[in-house]
């Protein structure tokens, strides 16, 4: 589905770094959207809780740390993914 | 009269005057058609006994796929299919057999001693009272983490917070729950706030699982493959909801009519009825008001013709206050025999944490008959204003040692 069919609140603003990139790409995967933007919201994006369980892990597993699960359950969005990522990565 | 009357307003619930508008409904329009507003669609209500029974048990005609609380009325239900309390059999069989092994009354046993400890310090504060007001309803909302908190394992330190979100989920019309930003948002952050909390606990569980129920969740089997992690953790946050929002709905009801119509010592007078009298309060209180299905088919209910697809609601308060079944069902008698109450619902979804929430009653029961003597109101009971939970939120009590 093309991200312009959805009632987003935000504007696309595009990946600008690798650890956003593969976020939205592994976003694009499950929730079957393009492109992602860094700040849209996984839920309004089509996401719901069970499958931010399931994405979470998938993220574990991709980046080998682990996000802290309120992340993406109370802050929803690439950008904010990416920065707890990359703090979680610095400090490893 | 009816053309005003809406099954759905929180307020009818916390006015009490519910079971009144029950009865009028059971003698005059038992298969009621509740009219769409402008959020959200009609539906249909069942209150008689055996129409509850039949909605919540046949489940080739009435789905629960689709949404099984009023709150989801008009939305998917994300979980369907993959939460137990939002699968209709076979499937649902397959999933519910490794979580009811590890509830079943020989797998309980091996708990209560522990949860008689946990009944046992709930009830500190009420011994403490000596005679000043105590608010009953403060203290029976620490009992279900108390007594299921080891089960599901989930840490002491935790419970205040769990228990919290888990009213924003299931009593979020209640201003005392609701947060300042509305219904939607209270609902929403209580739902990711547990989900969050289960999803952590999961990731733990899957590195080094235990004996405790979400350890049960993430090392099953169902369909020849693990459960995926989103059911894993809709299932954990089901069992939480249905343990801790409902169980202190059972003691604040009861006590609270008890010492209002004077009978708390003729129960306290008689400790053989103690099985029939917990049983008889699940009846009384039943916290759960409502379940929603959807018919999969037309189908007559009663004199009502129900096309496809339709939402019906089976109000167990209502079914289980029917006079067809129950003498004088009004009245609590705690020795009332048969009780085929509804409370725990009915057929293949019947509450898979029924022996616990017995057995947590039966202590909890046993114990204040055996410690206190009598009971005073110390001010008016106030009921949560919610359309799923009846249940009260202030009980202040004078007791007797």
């Amino acid at each position: 589905m093309n991200r312009q069919a959805l009632d987003l609140s935000t504007e696309y603003v595009a990946p600008r770094d690798p650890v956003e990139q593969q976020l939205a790409e592994l976003w694009t995967a499950r929730l079957e959207v393009a492109p992602i933007g860094v700040h849209d919201d996984f839920f309004e994006l089509g996401g719901d809780s069970l499958l931010a369980a399931e994405l979470q892990l998938a993220i574990d597993q991709l980046f080998g740390v682990e996000v802290p699960t309120w992340t993406l359950f109370l802050t929803p969005t690439v950008a904010e993914l990416a920065a707890t990522i990359v703090a979680e990565l610095a400090s490893a | 009269m009816n053309d005003l009357l809406d099954l759905a307003d929180p307020d009818l619930y916390a006015s009490g005057r519910a079971h009144a508008v029950f009865h009028d409904l059971r003698e005059t329009d038992p298969v009621h058609w509740q009219p769409p507003t402008p959020d959200r669609p009609g539906f249909w209500s069942v209150t008689k006994y055996a129409d509850v029974n039949r909605v919540l048990s046949d489940y080739e005609t009435f789905t629960s796929e689709r949404g099984t609380l009023l709150n989801l009325l008009g939305r998917p239900d994300p979980a369907a299919g993959r939460q137990l309390a939002a699968t209709d059999p076979p499937r649902h069989d397959h999933m519910r057999a490794p979580v009811q092994q590890a509830l079943n009354a020989r797998a309980v046993d091996l708990h209560m001693s522990a949860v008689d400890e946990a009944v046992n310090a709930v009830l500190e504060p009420v011994r403490r009272s000596a005679g000043s007001v105590v608010d009953l309803a403060a203290v029976f909302r620490e009992l279900p983490l108390a007594a299921v908190g080891p089960l599901l394992g989930v840490p002491e330190s935790d419970r205040a917070r769990l228990t919290q979100f888990a009213e924003m989920c299931a009593a979020e019309d209640d201003p005392d729950v609701r947060l300042p930003d509305g219904v939607t948002a209270t609902l929403r952050r209580g739902h990711r706030e547990l989900f969050a909390y289960f999803a952590d606990l999961v990731r733990q569980r899957m590195r080094q699982p235990g004996d405790d129920l979400v350890s049960v969740l993430v090392t099953m089997r169902f369909e020849g493959a693990p459960l995926p992690a989103g059911a894993i953790v809709a299932n954990a946050y089901s069992l939480l909801l249905g343990a801790t929002v409902t169980l202190p709905g059972v003691p604040g009801a009861v006590l609270a009519h008890l010492a209002a119509t004077g009978s708390y010592r003729a129960w306290a007078q008689r400790p053989d009825l103690l099985d029939s009298g917990v049983e008889e309060a699940l009846r009384f209180a039943t916290p759960g008001m409502h379940f929603v299905r959807h018919t999969r088919r037309p189908v007559r209910l009663g004199r009502q013709e129900i096309d496809a697809g339709q939402p019906v609601v089976a109000w167990l308060s209502a079914a289980n206050r029917d006079p067809a079944v129950f003498d004088a069902p009004d009245r609590f008698h705690p020795g009332r025999r048969p009780n085929r109450h509804l409370a725990f619902g009915s057929g293949r979804h019947y509450c898979i944490g029924s022996h616990i929430a017995r057995r947590t009653l039966r202590l909890l029961f046993g114990r204040l008959l055996a410690e206190v003597s009598d009971l005073e109101l110390a001010g008016p009971p106030v009921r949560v204003r919610s359309a799923f939970l009846s249940g009260l939120k202030h009980l202040p009590m004078v007791v007797v040692a």
